[in-house]
């Protein structure tokens, strides 16, 4: 297929399949964001492998959602044909945290998932492997998680202790300095209603925010 | 007349440093202009050694996770006395900009004696040059003996090292037993981790030879 197939071929998939948000810019020609309900996912990546030749998926990442109890996967394809990035995007409850593999589409996803589930705690069903992967010394929780306290287990096991001495107290309490408590920066602190402080406003669950590229 | 041959022997050991080929973190690439032409530290009489066994210092230049600690610890115990060890960057001193990860050990020296910190982020070469004769002076006047610290205070070191690497932690290089042969062994050498390691440990065994 050419390089103009592309459009159309889009076009024909959101007729094919429910859901689906696309969303494109004209400052990024070559790239382009697909919103998904996680029960497509596999339908979508058959149709780009074997129609537009997007054979190479280059990484998975995993943002972990606390406060909307939700892990988003995001596969990023590449198609040498088409010289295109597709960001697939896709929510899944955080609990109990379960998907399926994409190891018979595509091979290195096996790398990428046990990733995942080393740092996130995320299960990938018919995954080749779940053992360790990096983190051969660890036995904590999955610390990339948002729940996890990094502070405090860096205070418990390394005995780090905040450098706050008398002439700063001073300051600080004059008004001075840069003060932001742990409790408004890390999430795992956070009380009530936590809200990511770059976000102006809260974020609607799933397809949201036309003006991501 | 000893006291002459002590002070012969030290001004030759600060003269003739053979620092070790380890590098972990970010720092390590300030050590490339302090070993070539520009900072030239073998004018000094410091050069690089391949092996932990033929080096005097030890230089840890950067973030050490807990992975590498285990292996900077296995390469520590192997220099032969007196060793020096120098550490570079902020993170061996606190953590540095690392002070939150969850990955990275935090105080060099609860780990092992460190002779001398060259602070920064990284330091520049000047700095690693100004710190090496620092410990010069310092291994010249008979200052720079915290080598003898590990074998002094080995039980605390030994249980920081314990707190990270699980108590089935050892090495093969038996520490008490070169304290004792030095003459070495102090009140703290002993105590409740060595007692735990004393029980868990397991002689070497030799290596099986297969052709």
């Amino acid at each position: 297929m050419s390089l103009d197939g592309f459009t159309p071929w889009l076009q024909s998939l959101s007729d094919r399949i429910e859901g689906m948000v696309v969303t494109r810019t004209d400052l990024q020609q070559r790239r382009t964001r697909i919103d998904l309900p996680a029960d497509h996912l596999t339908l979508l990546l058959e149709a780009a492998k074997g129609e537009l030749g997007f054979v190479h998926l280059s990484a998975i990442s995993c943002v972990d959602w606390i406060e909307e109890g939700a892990f988003e996967l995001v596969y990023h394809l590449w198609s040498y044909e088409q010289n295109q990035l597709l960001s697939i995007h896709i929510r899944i409850p955080r609990d109990p945290g379960r998907y399926q593999s994409v190891v018979d589409l595509y091979r290195p996803a096996g790398f990428f998932e046990r990733d995942i589930h080393e740092m996130f705690g995320l299960y990938f069903e018919g995954a080749l492997d779940m053992d360790k992967f990096i983190l051969t010394e660890w036995n904590g929780p999955p610390p990339m998680r948002k729940d996890f306290d990094s502070e405090a287990f860096v205070e418990e096991t390394f005995g780090w202790q905040a450098y706050n001495p008398p002439w700063l107290q001073a300051l600080t309490s004059a008004g001075g300095g840069v003060v932001t408590p742990p409790s408004e920066q890390r999430f795992s602190q956070r009380g009530e209603v936590a809200r990511a402080p770059w976000s102006g406003s809260p974020r609607q669950p799933f397809q949201d925010d036309g003006e991501k590229g | 007349m000893a006291r002459v041959f002590d002070e012969l022997t030290r001004f030759c050991q600060a003269r003739s440093l053979f620092i070790l080929h380890y590098c972990t973190g970010c720092g390590a690439i300030e050590l490339p202009p302090v070993m070539t032409s520009r900072f030239d530290m073998e004018r000094l009489g410091v050069s690089p050694m391949v092996t932990p066994r033929q080096a005097d210092v030890l230089l840890v230049t950067g973030y050490v996770s807990i992975k590498t600690l285990k292996r900077v610890m296995l390469t520590y115990e192997q220099m032969g006395s007196p060793r020096y060890v120098i550490g570079i960057c902020s993170c061996t001193v606190n953590g540095g900009m690392y002070w939150q990860s969850y990955a990275t050990a935090k105080k060099l020296d609860e780990y092992l004696p460190v002779d001398l910190y060259i602070a920064g982020c990284m330091p520049r070469p000047e700095a690693v040059i100004s710190g090496i004769r620092t410990l010069m002076q310092r291994i010249e006047s008979g200052e720079a003996d915290s080598w003898k610290e590990y074998y002094h205070n080995y039980d605390y070191y030994l249980g920081n090292q314990q707190k990270l690497f699980g108590p089935q932690w050892q090495t093969p290089v038996d520490v008490i037993g070169e304290a004792e042969q030095y003459g070495l062994l102090g009140p703290a050498t002993r105590g409740t981790h060595t007692e735990l390691l004393e029980q868990i440990q397991v002689p070497l065994q030799p290596l099986e030879m297969r052709l």
